[in-house]
């Protein structure tokens, strides 16, 4: 790999505290920096940026091979008042700013270098003597941060164990560490620097923590003393493995009902080890980059690629690595003529893998099918009730798989078969009208003329269906017959404007009412049976197959008092739960509708119905 | 001045309010939430009007039929805001004009 890292600290942040009286020449702590290459070495300097770390920078001194920082001066009380802050605390909080370069560096500026924090804690006391320092305290750093080391590196020292500025507080002692680890580890213990040392390079895709437990071991005058603390040592990711594809390199995709812009087809995953970090945005660390193999400009502006990618761990042997989706996507409707086959070829390419196999070719074999427009069905017979009222739904009309089409639009007509007939019977047509389904390509029948189910000449009529395909025009046809049947009662005849059902508050009242949009007739009732607010709620309605179904469909959307329930889009009184868009999805009782204007409660009534009618009805149909 | 007619007219019309579980007002939620549900209540015999005596007079004496029309009563004229709560299926529903703010005979 080319050495485009150079050092780096595997430890964002240092700290330690000093006290007063303190003399000069004391160490610290040390830093290290981890090296790329045999031929590098270190070099350490202190840098600053404002004025206020200017007052207390030379009272430091970091070596410039050992990474040490030293005590320059020996600290007074006076230094500690020196420094300006606001409140009197005893403890003052300097930051230090050091630098790893590879080479021996004259301006300490800190600029474009890596650099590390450095945190001192001066405290307003002296150094309390040896019997009086915690073992834990003399051993290990009052707090302390999870270093990290990059894969593939130089094997080298990683952190200097010994708490430097503690260790000529007590001199009797003999202190010294070890590390130890459930499983071997590439870690050791340098016993004569006490520098925990990284002993071979790692591999994140084999390991990407390190958990050791550090020992110190400490011989006091008369015991010997064994203390541990737990140390995770991160592995840091570099893109080292190539992509590859598990199985497959090639999905065969058939683009025929489902032909609207943004349609997606098929899916092909390439892996890769490596993890893919997302933040920060610009980072460019194993990142994918993919090209469509084809110089024809109608693929090319007919497909894309999409390309997602997502982190896993199970299927890499429970080490984090990446999954890259890539799907076939229609970039613009398809007109239903296009036929077509062809290989599309997408190059994926893993641009900052080292090596020369950092490509993956994926293949998606796609054949476009012409949707043909036609009726299969010769002729549709519908028959509609003599009593049926205006905007009843009489049936459905639909070219070969219409409801399978996206991104295929299909409109509905209806037209007269003869035409040299008289102007009465001509009329008679009126009776039936279609528009298209807002969810589908079909096409809804309704009663939009009542006049002519009254008029002894209109008994059956004969329709041309006309579906057009709208982006080619094609068209299909078919015949249609309706035929009326049932008696008129006497006092139907005179009805022009129809109540909506959803006003009618009582099965008793709803079922004998002539609403708007009934195919019979007569209004629907729907008993709910659940206590509390239940979307199978009791309401009267025009057609149960329609209405409540929670779709404000085509015809119902015609006229608001058709079906209220499912269309209204004012405020419901009472306990409900709203439909998403329009209408009721939930509610309490009984619903009912004026206009748009509904109510859900729960009708007083109603329960003491439920004692013998409605138990008698649930018993016997149980 | 003007302020001391308005506040004469319904006196005896006021806001009340008490304390409820948010299933005691029968709108079919389940729910543990509670509220203040305030409510207008009181007599409005000194906001009654000429029309209001003839009202009465005409129908103590049955000259309208079964007709019955409406006095003058003690109704909010202003609502509180909005309440909401969750119910015990998690899910959120939001009560609109449900408790009254200030009242007045109308």
């Amino acid at each position: 790999t080319s050495g485009s890292l150079g050092l780096y600290f595997p430890q964002s942040e240092y700290s330690e505290s000093v006290y007063v009286g303190q003399p000069a020449g004391t160490p610290i702590l040390q830093i290290h920096s981890m090296l790329e290459t045999e031929t590098e070495q270190a070099h350490y300097y202190l840098c600053w940026r404002n004025k206020q770390q200017r007052s207390y920078i030379p009272w430091f001194h970091l070596d410039e091979t050992t990474g040490t920082l030293y005590l320059n001066k020996t600290l007074e009380w006076s230094d500690f008042g020196s420094l300006y802050r606001g409140a009197a605390q005893a403890l003052r909080k300097l930051s230090l700013k050091a630098m790893a370069v590879p080479w021996p560096f004259r301006e300490a500026t800190c600029m474009r270098q890596p650099t590390v924090e450095i945190s001192i804690t001066f405290i307003n006391a002296t150094v309390p003597p040896c019997g009086q320092i915690a073992l834990e305290k003399l051993c290990f750093p009052d707090r302390d941060s999870n270093p990290h080391i990059q894969e593939n590196r130089l094997p080298g020292p990683l952190r200097q164990l010994r708490r430097l500025s503690r260790v000529s507080l007590c001199p009797d002692y003999n202190i010294s560490y070890g590390v130890e680890a459930e499983s071997p580890v590439p870690f050791v213990v340098n016993d004569t620097t006490s520098e925990l040392m990284v002993k071979a390079s790692v591999d994140r895709e084999e390991k990407e923590v390190y958990r050791l437990e550090i020992v110190c071991r400490v011989q006091t005058e008369d015991k010997f003393h064994e203390l541990f603390v737990p140390l995770h040592v991160n592995i840091y990711d570099e893109d080292d493995n190539p992509p590859y594809v598990n199985g497959t390199d090639t999905q065969e995709v058939v683009v025929e009902f489902i032909r609207n812009e943004g349609a997606i087809f098929g899916n092909l995953s390439v892996y890769d080890r490596d993890t893919t970090p997302i933040f920060p945005k610009d980072q460019s660390q194993n990142k994918f980059v993919g090209n469509l193999m084809t110089n024809d400009s109608w693929i090319k502006e007919s497909f894309t690629i999409q390309h997602t990618f997502r982190e896993e761990k199970a299927i890499f042997g429970n080490i984090r690595g990446t999954v890259h989706e890539y799907k076939l996507i229609l970039s613009k409707n398809m007109s239903v003529t296009e036929n077509r086959t062809f290989q599309l070829d997408y190059l994926v390419n893993d641009t900052t893998f080292p090596g020369p196999d950092g490509t993956v070719m994926l293949h998606f074999n796609v054949t476009i099918l012409p949707v043909p427009i036609r009726f299969s069905n010769s002729t549709y017979v519908y028959t509609v009730n003599r009593r049926s009222t205006a905007y009843a739904q009489t049936g459905k009309i639909c070219v070969d798989n219409c409801l399978k089409f996206q991104g295929i639009d299909i409109g509905y007509q209806l037209a007269i078969v003869e035409k040299n007939v008289s102007a009465s019977v001509q009329s008679c047509y009126a009776a039936v009208g279609v528009a298209r389904s807002l969810t589908n390509m079909s096409g809804v029948l309704f009663v939009n003329d009542t006049d002519p189910l009254r008029r002894p000449e209109c008994t059956e009529l004969q329709y041309l269906v006309i579906a057009q395909e709208q982006q080619k025009q094609l068209q299909a046809k078919t015949q249609l017959i309706i035929v009326f049947e049932g008696e008129l009662d006497k006092g139907d005849v005179e009805e022009k404007h129809f109540l909506s059902c959803a006003e009618r508050r009582q099965r008793k009242e709803c079922e004998v009412f002539r609403g708007l949009g009934t195919p019979s007739g007569k209004c629907q009732w729907r008993q709910g049976t659940e206590k509390g607010i239940s979307r199978n709620y009791s309401t009267c309605s025009p057609d149960l197959r329609t209405c409540p179904d929670g779709v404000c469909d085509v015809i119902e959307s015609k006229d608001m008092s058709i079906c209220p329930q499912d269309c209204t889009s004012e405020p419901i009184i009472g306990g409900h739960e709203r439909g998403l868009m329009l209408g009721i999805k939930a509610g309490y009782g009984t619903c009912y509708c004026f206009s748009e204007k509904c109510y859900c409660e729960k009708d007083d009534a109603e329960e003491a119905i439920c004692d013998d009618m409605c138990k008698t009805i649930i018993a016997t149909a149980v | 001045g003007k302020d001391e007619r308005v506040k004469v007219q319904g006196r005896g019309c006021l806001l009340k309010e008490i304390h409820l579980n948010v299933t005691d007002l029968g709108l079919g939620y389940r729910t543990k939430e509670e509220l203040i549900f305030r409510y207008c209540s009181g007599p409005c015999h000194d906001a009654e009007t000429n029309y209001d005596k003839i009202l009465n007079n005409l129908t103590h004496n049955k000259k309208l039929d079964k007709d019955t029309p409406s006095r003058t009563c003690c109704r909010p004229i202003a609502f509180d805001d909005d309440l909401s709560f969750l119910d015990d299926n998690l899910e959120y529903h939001t009560l609109k004009k449900h408790s009254a703010r200030k009242c007045a005979c109308v």
